[in-house]
């Protein structure tokens, strides 16, 4: 055996080994912040034991003297503690924070709080570790942090294990989220090089190759390889380890074995009630293995607290885990902690105790907003909930399911529904029971299942109409309601929407009041429903019905933008998206988020619709129709730039859709896919696409989709009476009366579809408009198609397309910002420029500054070489 | 990930020079594909030097195109290929 003694590397420098880039990235964007005091957020991704926690400590040490530093570690508990990372972070804080943590405020209140803790001490280092581990209501405020951290003068830095993350896991959603943002930066850790390995192998004499074999480099796994002084080196980190701790003292080995059963420390009251041996403390934080923190003494690695937990047998385990139970229910200062109550409880197998606790940690989660950890408490008691009642049961499962709701967990949210009904059948609470055939049928729209979702809405109102009407009822009815607004039975949804605020009204039920009207103005668009709608969202604003003012703003952007009002629409959108990012109401958001992107395509803003297209669909959420609504975006930008991949996304699109049956969801695929058809040229698909939507529209009298589907059937070339009760513009289109209609679609500000109504021309200058306001668009499927009638009518010499620099706008620049570019290519002054435009040399100056960065130029003569390749200025080969 | 074929014109022709200068344009066409997840692989350029067809590597065709703007490039089509070797064994 080796002497330790002998290691000349210290733990500390073997993790910094290879770490100057990841070092010099967090300077750097540290200094970023100080100088333009916009924040930034750096995400530290490495698996277990590549030195991220050492890295980071490393930075906050060596700038530590000029920057305030907050720093939250996340537990390694199968069920968090929820907002647990803030916890010491407000502590350290203090003032306003603190007490918000404490008094159990909802993540967007921490979020603002935060930010004005942040700007009132600009340049803090905010640390958040081992995120991957986070609580919901920790991640919540992490997102919301991160969309206001351009405006906040913080470096946010979260570390996170990069390959533990499965596909479902809640951390994904916000790094989908974070990935194309400017503000957002990732640093990579990898293992260690053969030459580091072989660098802290040297001086002890073991084989540096065998190492580095049996490491593959990861830093951890090399330090305790080392320090476990065998002869043989350990085939794994847990081996490793355990040969460590094999050469403490058996006394020290029982306490570190105590410390392992109570992450994430171990506080020393609690320690002195679990061991008999704590004046072996020493010996354990001498010997590397533990670390002193403020509130105890924790592992000093979390790979290392799982190898020695591990490793403790079955039945001491089970005595700790009570002995901990029974020193936390009682603590030493301070309320008991239910999270952590109810994770021994679990682990001491005492069924008793979990039903004491998880309850509790559950509904304490959930007030924080920590709804995926109050959902798992929630399963944690029912897992010993066979002695309960099926009252009690049923209460449960009730209680679970609504948690999963808010965390997209239809499936298991369904799952407990479906046996909380059972046992509301079994107790014969039919209330109960049709309160919860409700809930179902709320919990089956989302994802698509409408058959089964419209069956349960029914049943939930047939049975609840033979008790004495109550709120239950109230909301059955407004329920049902909106499941018939979204397969558009307009008179059927109204009628019910009726009854429910009737209801509501009577029970001074404002919440179902405001949902009951909101679908009431839906259902009566053409009779006033936008008043209504209006005032739903008027109420709802005033007595802070936060879901009901983000269901308003969907339904209000949703109608403007189907109808077109593109102002309208923008207004709505604008104010809904800042209302649910800032509480994250997250389902509300994404709808919006993805009416947006078909705004932007309707108004001709390709590039931008793709990319607001492209952040909906990259996060996984289990609600359908947003994903429903990108898709088609995508597709169609794709399909009316020539771009391959358009069936890709049209394709999964109608596969969500269809099933529906519902004529909101599955209309604008159809005509999608119509239009992508006639792109390609291939007029029977259009046919085919359109056949069984046209008849559903029709009997819906939806006259949008009538209006849209009946156009592309005729453009087609499809010899068909048009059918009635299409909307304008398109009626106009299918009267033959191109040029009304293409008017039309300019004063609303739809470029394309007035350009597509040009095309049905039979006159070469409006043809010929349209051809050029096609190309300007970068159509060029449809200019394709313009261009060859216009052949066809002997037309030659036709442009081939507009010039470079007008197609896509290059780098963004706007007509003033070419001007000025092709000015200062010539060579001129700012001033001469200003001269030249007859502007003052302040305006010239801006415009120069946002040309240089829009062009990525760092020089005038560099924006000239840029200039002159774009063929803006002249040049003389 | 997929590979398409970018066709580009260039009216006035394509000013890239081959001197340290070209080659710094070309390493910061490089670095700005990069940051949408884009690898130019290769370009033929056309005997007039007014038409290219560039070669790349792309996680989708909006990401092209938000790298041709970056870069001030234009887009006249793109297509998605694979490779067809004549040499192939059948």
């Amino acid at each position: 055996m080796r002497d330790a003694a002998q290691r000349p590397v210290s733990d500390a420098l073997a993790e910094l080994l290879e770490r100057a880039a990841g070092f010099d990235a967090l300077c750097e964007s540290l200094e970023s912040v100080r100088r333009s005091g916009k924040g930034r957020v750096v995400l530290v991704g490495g698996e277990a034991g590549v030195g991220k926690t050492a890295l980071l400590r490393w930075f906050c040490r060596e700038r530590g003297g000029s920057a305030p530093i907050l720093w939250g570690g996340c537990d390694p508990l199968f069920t968090p503690r929820p907002l647990g990372p803030l916890l010491a972070v407000a502590e350290e804080a203090g003032g306003p924070l603190e007490e918000l943590v404490t008094n159990g405020a909802m993540p967007h209140e921490l979020a603002a709080a935060l930010v004005r803790q942040l700007s009132a001490h600009p340049g803090t280092v905010f640390v958040l570790e081992d995120v991957h581990w986070a609580d919901e209501a920790t991640l919540d405020v992490l997102k919301l942090l991160a969309r206001r951290v351009a405006a906040v003068p913080v470096l946010v830095v979260a570390s996170f294990r990069d390959d533990e993350l499965d596909p479902g896991h809640p951390l994904r959603r916000v790094l989908g989220e974070l990935a194309t943002s400017a503000t957002v930066r990732r640093l990579k850790l990898d293992r260690l090089s053969p030459a580091a390995v072989a660098r802290l192998a040297q001086p002890t004499g073991v084989d540096p190759d065998e190492l580095y074999r049996k490491t593959a480099g990861n830093p951890f796994f090399v330090v305790e390889a080392l320090a476990a002084g065998v002869d043989e080196i350990p085939e794994t980190v847990r081996d490793a380890v355990l040969a460590r701790v094999a050469r403490l003292s058996t006394a020290a080995r029982s306490l570190l074995e105590a410390v392992a059963l109570v992450p994430p420390q171990a506080e020393l009251w609690l320690l002195d009630a679990l061991a008999e041996n704590v004046g072996c403390l020493q010996e354990c934080l001498a010997s590397g293995m533990l670390a002193a923190d403020p509130s105890g003494v924790a592992f000093r690695h979390e790979l290392a607290r799982l190898a020695v937990e591990e490793s403790v047998a079955p039945n001491r385990r089970v005595g700790l885990h009570r002995a901990a139970l029974a020193a936390l229910s009682n603590p030493a200062s301070g309320e008991p902690d239910l999270a952590r109550l109810a994770h021994h409880a679990e682990a001491a197998r005492d069924a008793d105790a979990v039903l004491r606790f998880a309850p509790g940690a559950a509904a304490r989660a959930a007030s924080l907003g920590a709804y995926r950890e109050a959902a798992a408490q929630y399963a944690r008691a029912l897992r010993f909930g066979h002695r309960l009642s099926p009252r009690e049961r049923a209460d449960l499962l009730e209680l679970r399911a609504g948690a999963c709701y808010v965390t997209d967990e239809y499936d298991q949210g369904i799952a407990a529904l479906r046996e909380a009904l059972e046992c509301r059948t079994a107790q014969g609470d039919r209330l109960r029971e049709g309160d919860v055939l409700r809930r179902l049928s709320d919990f089956l729209w989302c994802p698509g299942r409408t058959a089964e979702s419209e069956r349960r809405a029914r049943e939930a109102v047939a049975l609840l109409e033979t008790l004495p009407a109550g709120s239950e009822l109230a909301m059955a009815y407004a329920n049902l309601a909106s499941n018939c607004l979204a397969a558009q039975r307009s008179e059927e949804a109204a009628g019910w929407a009726a009854r429910a605020l009737e209801l509501g009204d009577r029970l001074e039920d404002t919440e179902i009041s405001v949902h009951a009207l909101a679908t009431l103005g839906v259902a009566t668009l053409g009779a006033g429903g936008i008043v209504r709608l209006e005032q739903s969202l008027e109420i709802a604003r005033r007595d802070g019905l936060a879901e009901q003012v983000a269901r308003a703003y969907v339904l209000l952007a949703e109608t403007a933008v189907i109808a077109r009002r593109h102002a309208a629409a923008s207004n709505y959108l604008e104010a809904g998206i800042g209302y649910c990012s800032e509480r994250g109401l997250d389902l509300f958001l994404f709808y919006l988020l993805a009416f947006r992107a078909r705004l932007q395509l309707d108004q001709g803003r390709w590039a931008d619709a793709a990319d607001s297209a492209s952040a909906v669909l990259r996060v996984q959420r289990t609600s359908i129709t947003p994903r429903i609504v990108s898709l088609v975006v995508l597709g169609l930008v794709r399909a009316r730039r020539g771009d391959p991949g358009q069936w890709e996304p049209l394709d999964e699109a109608w596969r969500l859709a269809e099933p529906t049956g519902e004529l909101t969801r599955l209309g604008p695929v159809a005509v999608a896919r119509a239009e992508a058809a006639w792109l390609e040229g291939e007029r029977n698909a259009v046919e085919a696409a359109t056949e069984a939507a046209l008849s559903l529209a029709v009997e819906r009298n939806s006259r949008m989709l009538v209006g849209e589907l009946a156009e592309w059937r005729r453009r087609a070339g499809l010899d068909e009476e048009a059918p009635e009760g299409a909307a304008e513009p398109y009626a106009l289109e299918l009267a033959g009366d191109w040029a009304r209609a293409a008017d039309a679609w300019a004063a609303i500000g739809c470029p394309y579809e007035a350009a597509l109504a040009l095309a049905a021309a039979d006159d070469e200058k409006a043809l010929r408009r349209s051809l050029a306001e096609l190309q300007r668009l970068g159509a060029r499927p449809a200019a394709a198609i313009v261009a060859r009638r216009l052949r066809e009518r002997g037309v030659r010499g036709l442009p081939r397309g507009p010039r470079a620099a007008t197609r896509e706008n290059p780098a963004g620049l706007t007509a003033r910002q070419l001007e000025v570019l092709e000015l200062l290519a010539e060579g001129l002054t700012n001033s001469q420029i200003a001269d030249r435009l007859v502007v003052s040399q302040r305006t010239v100056d801006h415009h120069v500054a946002t040309t240089l960065r829009k062009l990525a130029v760092r020089t005038r003569a560099e924006a000239s070489a840029r200039a002159v390749r774009l063929g803006l200025a002249g040049q003389d080969r | 990930m997929p590979r398409y074929v970018i066709e580009r014109t260039f009216p006035t022709g394509l000013g890239i020079p081959a001197t340290p200068a070209g080659a710094a344009d070309c390493r910061n066409v490089v670095d700005r594909n990069a940051e949408e997840g884009v690898t130019w692989l290769q370009s033929y350029v056309s005997a007039n030097d007014k038409a290219t067809f560039c070669v790349y590597e792309a996680p989708s065709p909006e990401a092209i195109r938000r790298a041709a703007a970056r870069n001030g490039l234009p887009v006249d089509r793109i297509t998605q290929v694979r490779v067809l070797d004549p040499h192939f064994d059948g």
